[in-house]
């Protein structure tokens, strides 16, 4: 057995025992615990996905689906864990579109847990349609990004502490993993009284 | 007190081996005001559950103890009909990866949740997919029914509309033109879909429409091209395997069912095509392996099936392994109660024990195999059977049990075959070419008779006469398919018989499934609308 391999048998057990917590906490209303194991349980859903990602093994899987629904589940999934408030701006989103859900709600429910690190009073979670692509974007009201992370997009900032440049890598990866046609998608991260984070996919 | 929702009245049930889980599980539910809750740790226990209860939505960890895993349970739960179309059911997974495996998969599950995950997030998940059922649940009901042209009209609302259900409804309004075989229709329909974007189900869907009209050469090359551009998707595979096999290719059948089992290896249904493609061509090593797989995974679990085995004591029989087969038969003998099962092991015993030099055991087994044989034997059987009866020096038998299959199933090339295969050592082609002519000339017999009684005006004999021999052989087309017209033309020329107008589609039904153009289908649909003219019926009958 490879290190991969254990590695991987034994992602898999933690997150059994996260859950396990997770539930736990939740059953006696303990909202810090829960949310812990929640992000634990994420931290360790990015690396195996940018393993995955390193070796060619990240399949997407792309079908139809309805962005307001992700963004409506995605704000939903903070209720009651957190004080800040996520807003959904799906106004103007278009009813369907294609990608893989399961990787972009983890792009976006990563850009969520940032949004929450720096925001002062609400996120504002979006889609909108944008010369045949189609714009997420995670709008916070913090001090905006640094200087640092603005060059390409986060591509190459440095993994942290806290996980946020491997976030961002893993992100532009599974943006540009979407095709269709001649174009791909991408990231984009820019300040406008706070940080924006935008995930656009091709039609 | 838990608020109302609009699903409380659900009932649902949590299958996962690690009772922490099933117990967290159950917390959140609760929490949602459901309460019709059941609770699973194994395989055995759901099963159970479900045939005490019908459950409206199903929460089914991915990893369960004892070898079968969730998508091979969906995939039994769908085969076997055991579940309807109207339950929902989510798979629960640890990891990202699995959407790998959802894709490589047979049947789809409605939605699957990445844990953990809290009760808000189930209760979201649950609101939508319910709102989705709901949106489809007229859909379902028609597709139910097999009333594919109400079907077409009903997906079409919806298509309408341009709501988020649009692909939904355009993929099942393919199907529905594939499933009343109009072919031209559904292949102008799948090109407009690809149009917009090639999604693989509608490319899957154009080479079904185009095997359907007759061109079965555009068919491949639309299926070759799925498998080169969307590798996992397993049913472009299944069906090229499927063509290769109906043109006598079983070796490229084998080879493309091979790659495919390498997509995904832990597909049972694809092991066991692979295990019948194998068997008919000969390559009992290839059976071997296969049927290997099957029994490892499904050995102590309610999924194991009597048919594997006996492929196995097949296989090592042919490969000179008696031994281990007789260990494998002492075996399937303590797990295998019904009818069926006995006569299928004990007809492949039967073989067996005369090869390993046992005429004595040889005899009892196939006693047991042909006195258990009540009612109509599915082929395997039957062949099992004609071959533990010349085994056995039981020339007579055998050929009767031939004579039914061959009726039954009369332009199957794999049956042919399988014939010549079976009289290699009784008599040789001569003998099989002599049983399949005199078959063949008992149905012209019985169907030129039926056309007397009716040019005599005897309708209802010339339709019982039909309809009783569709019974006896209902994968043989030209007699399913005259029965289900004489049955119409007897009541159209008798009068309003809804019994048997819903008989006669009943068998049409069956024939559209097998094959699509069978030419009689013309006839068919022309008698029906002169019914609809002449009782005044504004409905189907």
């Amino acid at each position: 057995m490879s290190f991969a391999d254990i590695a991987a048998l034994t992602i898999h057990d933690v997150k059994n025992r996260l859950a396990h917590l997770a539930g736990l906490a939740e059953g006696r209303g303990d909202t810090e615990t829960l949310r812990t194991a929640l992000e634990a349980s994420e931290a360790l859903t990015h690396l195996l996905a940018f393993y995955k990602s390193e070796n060619g093994i990240l399949n997407l899987v792309v079908n139809d689906h309805s962005p307001s629904d992700l963004l409506v589940e995605l704000a939903n999934d903070t209720k009651g864990l957190r004080a800040i408030l996520v807003d959904v701006d799906h106004g103007q989103a278009p009813t369907l579109w294609f990608y893989d859900e399961v990787l972009v709600r983890m792009v976006l429910s990563n850009a969520v847990q940032n949004a929450f690190r720096y925001a002062r009073e609400r996120i504002v979670i979006s889609a909108i349609e944008q010369d045949e692509c189609l714009e997420f974007s995670v709008h916070d009201d913090g001090a905006g990004y640094p200087d640092s992370v603005l060059v390409d997009s986060g591509a190459s900032a440095a993994v942290t502490r806290d996980g946020t440049g491997l976030g961002l890598r893993l992100a532009k990866r599974i943006a540009e993993m979407h095709k269709n046609q001649d174009r791909c998608g991408d990231t984009r991260l820019y300040n406008d009284n706070g940080a924006v984070f935008k995930l656009i996919l091709p039609k | 007190m838990s608020a109302q929702t609009p699903y409380s009245d659900k009932r649902l049930l949590i299958i996962d081996d690690l009772p922490d889980m099933r117990s967290s599980l159950r917390t959140q539910i609760s929490s949602l005001a459901i309460e019709k809750v059941g609770m699973a740790g194994t395989i055995k226990e759901a099963l159970e559950q479900l045939k005490t209860h019908k459950y409206d939505i199903i929460l089914c960890d991915y990893y369960l103890a004892g070898g079968t895993d969730g998508q091979q349970f969906l995939d039994y739960l769908r085969t076997k009909n055991l579940i309807a179309r109207a339950t929902l059911f989510i798979m629960i997974t640890a990891e990202t990866g699995y959407e790998s495996v959802v894709t490589a998969a047979e049947c789809l599950p409605d939605d699957y949740l990445l844990k953990p995950f809290t009760a808000e997030s189930l209760r979201t998940r649950f609101e939508r997919l319910l709102e989705k059922k709901a949106r489809l649940a007229k859909v379902d009901r028609l597709q139910d029914q097999g009333a594919w042209l109400e079907v077409t009209i009903a997906c079409d609302e919806i298509i309408a509309a341009k709501d988020k259900y649009l692909v939904d409804a355009m993929r099942i309004k393919g199907n529905a033109l594939v499933m009343s075989a109009q072919f031209a229709a559904a292949i102008e329909f799948y090109q407009k879909c690809i149009a917009l974007r090639p999604m693989p189900w509608a490319q899957l869907g154009l080479a079904k429409a185009l095997r359907g009209s007759g061109d079965v050469e555009k068919s491949k090359s639309v299926l070759n091209e799925i498998v080169s551009s969307s590798p996992k998707f397993l049913a472009a595979y299944d069906l090229l395997g499927r063509i290769h096999i109906d043109e006598g290719k079983d070796k490229e059948a084998l080879s493309i069912l091979d790659s495919a089992s390498r997509v995904s290896p832990n597909s049972l249904t694809r092991q066991r095509s692979i295990a019948v493609v194998a068997e008919a061509s000969g390559d009992h090593a290839r059976v071997e392996q296969a049927m290997t797989i099957v029994l490892k995974n499904t050995k102590n679990s309610p999924l194991r099936e009597a048919t594997d085995h006996a492929k196995l004591i097949n296989a090592l029989t042919e490969l000179g392994d008696t031994t281990r087969a007789i260990a494998l038969i002492t075996e399937a003998k303590t797990s295998f109660k019904e009818v069926g099962d006995i006569a299928l092991l004990s007809a492949a015993e039967a073989v067996t024990q005369q090869k390993a030099g046992h005429p004595e055991l040889a005899k009892q087994a196939l006693e047991r195999a042909l006195q258990s044989g009540v009612g109509k034997l599915p082929q395997s059987t039957a062949f099992a059977s004609a071959k533990a009866c010349l085994a056995n020096g039981r020339q007579d038998d055998a050929m009767a049990i031939l004579k039914d299959v061959i009726q039954d199933d009369p332009d199957s090339s794999t049956v042919q075959g399988r014939i010549a295969d079976l009289m290699k050592d009784h008599g040789g082609a001569e003998k099989a070419q002599e049983l399949m002519t005199s078959s063949a000339k008992e149905i012209i017999q019985l169907n030129n008779n039926a056309v007397g009684k009716a040019k005599a005006g005897e309708y209802a004999t010339a339709s019982k006469m039909l309809a009783e021999a569709a019974a006896r052989l209902p994968n043989n087309m030209q007699i399913v398919s005259n029965a289900a017209f004489s049955l119409l033309v007897d009541v159209f020329m008798n009068g309003m018989d809804a019994a048997k107008v819903r008989e006669a589609l009943t068998l049409q039904q069956a024939v559209l499934k097998k094959d699509g153009h069978h030419p009689k289908l013309v006839d068919i649909a022309n008698i029906l609308a002169k019914i609809k003219q002449k009782y005044s019926l504004t409905d189907n009958p």
